[in-house]
């Protein structure tokens, strides 16, 4: 299912829970690992000096720099590394989702492992466009990105309980074929689930229970005719819907699950002017999950 | 030691010195060469003597030293009012020392030329017009960087960026192909939301061909993405160029006169391929006034135009929004405080003024527009211009250049600086890295893309 | 002596004066190089034309420009001394007589509390001026005792043609000095900074050209001064 796996790491603590699942699902899967790491981000106008992202120091990037900075990775790496057949790594310069962006469409990955930030996205280097690294990255993927966030996430047992999150969007179709996909191939149980949104929007009014009640009946209906009826002869399956805040919801139902994965589209296309803090929905689910979450774009 | 490795009179030239060069960290060799640099008197003399003309030989000897220049200098006016920066005592200082001595100077006049002509100067022009005589001390350090320049004494950076221009046609290693692939790519990220996006290559008489900054290429294709969103919403008959492509031109910050000819050319010859009816270049000031207002003298053309009609993004913007081309969605509009960054490159120096204003006029909601003190052609420079963000060696006076900036953003109280120039927006965003405002900043592309009402043909489905 | 200095002498140096500016003028104008000063002087001939005019002009209007507005005091004095400074030379009735008498014609006249008045006026501003140039470093740094040369030369006439109009001691030695240090001025009109009486608006023509075709003029734009 995935043959290549491209792991955008920061080479730091940052990125350790998302370190684990990647070189544990390239060994379990037998995938090649590109480990991809942007060193630095361009400052001072048009010449060729960075921010080096970790230690926040101005560098003159020049080939011996990268080879040293991907030396350095390769240590932090060393042993994980150690087990790793097909493991590359590069390092380079440039804003980081850009890069991340530029990387996957030269090596054309299954699956895109994005770890965590060094320091805050709040500093000005990440400020020059709207949007986390994340929600860039996703917007714009040719492929699912992957994404850990807290260490407990990275525990994993293995692939086979996969929860899919669906809003009914073309882009959940999207998801859900490739659920179903990753279901069937790795022999795995699906839990099909849809979160009600039934937070206050106009004015502090809640859904009357009737209204509640039909929207759920319609959910079923929905995820029926949808999904179930593309799967033919799979049975390892559940649905749900579940009335609520989307995000909490599905990570509820993912831990009464105990799932190992959630599958989920990236819908959102507009970007969060007001940058990582607010996040879409994707982003509080991969922020509360306990396991890795695939966002699926197109 | 007269001539070094890296810090010698010949100009780079091929892409095996430029990686020699930008093998250099930071320049430490190239500066330690620097020191031991003899100077060509001769070859000095000779260069003053024919292109020294009546215009800066007056300049120089009428001169009244009544200083009412001074206060017209932000440098001045940021380092504490130091007599040292004052534009004319600087001038008089290096190129009048120059020729009053017949070019008989030394190294260590030459190293201190060349730091006040890259970091006491920005080449922004508004001294010359606070000179009663109407003496333009930015165009003299201009001037003064190419005799520099000849000698060898040149920041490393405008070194490189020089050579870039003479190897790739660029201002970085951006080579033709890359430049087509990275907007290509751009097309395809796009196209799912922007149905009907396409990038026109090499397309002849087009409405418009389209040049940008190779930095959108190497770092933020993003810019390159939304002129292509903005010129497939407003319907127009445009294209790129695969060769010519790079309007912009540090040769032009380095003073290296040969290597601005050969790049404009370049994109002049483009023109003369393709004869789109009018160049549209990107958001950028410099590239601007290299192309379109210095271009035409570096090309030989005396009639001081580029072969077709070249104009600012922001010209073609204002025209779009304007005749209804594109159509901004009342309800996003801008709605925090907002001011607007005149670039000296084309609103001192090519007249552009009031066409940012109308734009925002389009953009911003009633009521939330700010002026800067001053603006327009009396503007101040963002304090990165003429190079000066660039250079490594000179980053502590940058830094301390950009406070005016800061201090007319703050007194605005706006929230949003819209500055439609490379140059402005970088050192913008290193004054929020340095000093830590809290504003933000923006190009006015991704503006205008986030508020657009889009036609319904470009509509994506949902 | 008073025929050598009011004969030859002053025919010398008038001649000196008016033939020197005259070349350096045409010099002037004929140095201007499109393509070494990057402005297309004469594909635009009226445009630049326009736009010279008008650089001259709003800079000889008091307070005609925002740099003159941006430093009022400079402008006053600047204004005064220069008002003072053209005036008197070339209207005052004795140098009319002088003139008649010499050329056969005359320029109108002021009368003699005006010539009094600008007369003391050019002494005083010229005293400020000196003193501002003491008084603030941005201007002492510019300063070296070639400007105060001049200072003086352009003065010297001014403060003997006023102690020959008191008659403060011997008149005709005062008219005597007051002759020569005129002369002395219009020979180094045209081989010193005092070159500016015409210069000025040379250059203030090349930078209103500049503005006029290259800078914004074509365009449409006018400089706003």
């Amino acid at each position: 299912m995935f043959k290549k796996i491209l792991f955008a790491t920061s080479a730091t603590e940052a990125s350790d829970h998302a370190a684990r699942v990647a070189f544990n699902m390239a060994g379990t899967l037998g995938a090649t690992l590109n480990i991809f790491h942007v060193l630095g981000v361009p400052t001072r106008g048009f010449s060729q000096v960075v921010l080096d992202v970790k230690t926040k120091e101005e560098v003159a990037v020049d080939g011996e720099y990268i080879s040293w900075v991907e030396e350095e990775i390769k240590n932090y790496y060393a042993n994980q590394l150690a087990n790793c057949a097909n493991c590359s790594i590069k390092a380079s310069v440039g804003v980081p989702h850009r890069e991340i962006l530029r990387q996957a469409r030269e090596i054309e990955p299954d699956l895109i492992v994005l770890g965590g930030t060094t320091g805050s996205e709040e500093d000005s280097v990440y400020k020059a466009s709207t949007g986390s690294t994340l929600q860039r990255v996703a917007k714009a993927s040719p492929c699912p990105i992957l994404a850990v966030n807290r260490p407990a996430a990275s525990f994993w047992g293995g692939l086979s309980n996969i929860v899919f999150g669906t809003d009914f969007s073309k882009a959940s179709d999207k998801a859900f074929e490739f659920a179903f996909k990753m279901a069937t191939s790795l022999n795995g149980e699906l839990h099909i689930f849809h979160a009600l949104d039934i937070t206050p929007k106009n004015m502090g009014m809640s859904m009357p229970q009737d209204e509640i009640d039909h929207k759920i009946r319609e959910a079923y209906k929905m995820i029926r005719s949808k999904y179930i009826s593309k799967m033919k002869d799979f049975k390892n399956y559940s649905m749900n819907v579940w009335e609520g805040i989307p995000y909490v919801e599905i990570v509820k139902y993912t831990r009464e699950k105990q799932a190992d994965l959630i599958i989920m589209a990236h819908n959102s296309r507009k970007l969060d002017a007001d940058g990582p803090k607010i996040g879409s929905n994707m982003e509080q689910v991969i922020m509360r999950a306990n396991c890795p979450v695939i966002s699926v774009n197109r | 030691m007269p001539e070094g490795i890296f810090c010698n009179k010949k100009p780079i030239e091929t892409q095996e010195e430029l990686t020699a060069l930008l093998g250099d960290t930071s320049g430490t060799q190239y500066y330690k060469e620097m020191k031991e640099l003899d100077i060509d008197t001769k070859l000095l003399w000779t260069t003053i003597q024919n292109t020294c003309k009546s215009r800066i030989r007056t300049w120089l000897e009428i001169c009244a030293h009544c200083g009412m220049c001074a206060d017209s200098c932000f440098l001045y006016l940021v380092n504490d009012r130091d007599p040292k920066q004052v534009p004319a005592y600087k001038i008089q200082s290096t190129l009048g020392e120059i020729v009053k001595r017949k070019g008989n100077v030394d190294n260590e006049f030459m190293r201190m030329a060349m730091e006040t002509a890259w970091a006491k100067c920005t080449c922004c022009n508004r001294c010359g017009i606070y000179c009663p005589h109407g003496i333009d001390v930015g165009i003299m350090f201009g001037y003064l960087r190419g005799l520099l320049y000849q000698q060898g004494f040149v920041p490393w950076e405008l070194k490189i960026g020089a050579g870039m221009h003479r190897v790739y046609r660029a201002q970085m290693d951006v080579s033709e192909e890359e430049f087509v692939e990275t907007f290509q790519w751009m097309v395809e990220e796009n196209e799912e939301e922007y149905p009907g996006l396409t990038v026109p290559v090499d397309v002849e008489n087009a409405d418009i061909m389209y040049t940008v900054n190779a930095r959108e290429v190497k770092h933020y294709p993003e810019d390159l993405a939304e002129a292509a969103i903005l010129f497939h919403a407003a319907g127009e008959n445009w294209t790129i160029t695969s060769k010519g492509w790079e309007q912009t031109s540090l040769a032009m910050f380095a003073g290296d006169w040969a290597a601005c000819k050969m790049q404009v050319e370049n994109v002049y010859a483009a023109m003369e391929r393709l004869k789109p009816k009018r160049m549209v270049g990107t958001e950028c000031g410099h590239a601007h006034r290299a192309t379109v207002v210095e271009g035409p003298y570096w090309a030989g053309r005396q009639d001081g135009r580029p072969p077709v009609e070249c104009i600012h993004y922001i010209e073609w913007l204002a025209e779009a929004l304007r005749e209804g081309k594109l159509k901004i969605d009342p309800e996003r509009r801008i709605k925090v405080p907002v001011t607007l960054q005149d670039s000296c490159n084309y609103v001192r120096n090519h007249g552009l003024r009031e066409v940012a204003r109308e734009i925002l006029s389009y953009i911003v909601e009633p009521g939330y527009y700010r002026e800067m003190s001053p603006n327009r052609e009396h503007n101040f420079c963002c304090g990165g211009g003429g190079g000066f963000n660039g250079i490594g060696l000179f980053r502590p006076q940058r830094n301390k250049g950009l406070i005016t900036k800061r201090d007319q953003i703050l007194a605005t109280g706006a929230e949003l600086v819209i500055a439609p120039c490379h140059n402005c927006w970088d050192a913008i965003r290193d004054l929020e890295e340095e000093f830590e405002i809290g504003i933000k900043w923006s190009f006015l592309k991704p503006l205008v893309v986030s508020m657009l009402e889009l036609p319904d043909h470009m509509k994506p489905e949902e | 002596m008073y025929e050598f200095i009011t004969g030859f002498m002053f025919w010398l140096a008038l001649g000196v004066c008016l033939i020197g500016m005259a070349v350096r003028t045409i010099l002037y104008f004929k140095g201007l190089r499109w393509n070494l000063d990057r402005v297309a002087y004469r594909a635009y001939p009226a445009r630049g034309f326009k736009g010279a005019i008008r650089s001259i002009y709003k800079w000889i209007l008091p307070f005609g420009t925002h740099g003159w507005r941006k430093q009022p005091f400079m402008a006053v004095l600047f204004f005064s001394f220069h008002i003072g400074a053209v005036f008197v030379p070339l209207f005052l009735l004795a140098h009319n007589l002088f003139l008649k008498e010499k050329l056969g014609f005359s320029l109108i006249t002021i009368n003699g509390g005006v010539a009094d008045f600008l007369s003391w006026l050019v002494i005083i501003t010229l005293i400020l001026i000196i003193l501002r140039r003491l008084a603030l470093p941005e201007v002492r740094i510019l300063t070296n005792w070639y400007d105060y040369l001049i200072i003086l030369i352009s003065a010297a006439p001014f403060i003997t043609g006023l102690l020959a109009r008191y008659e403060v001691g011997n008149y005709s030695f005062w008219l005597l000095a007051h002759i020569i240090s005129g002369e002395i001025l219009l020979f180094a009109i045209p081989f010193t900074k005092l070159s500016h009486i015409f210069l000025f608006f040379a250059s203030r023509a090349q930078l209103g050209m500049d503005y006029g075709i290259k800078r914004g003029g074509l365009r449409g734009t006018v400089m706003d001064w």
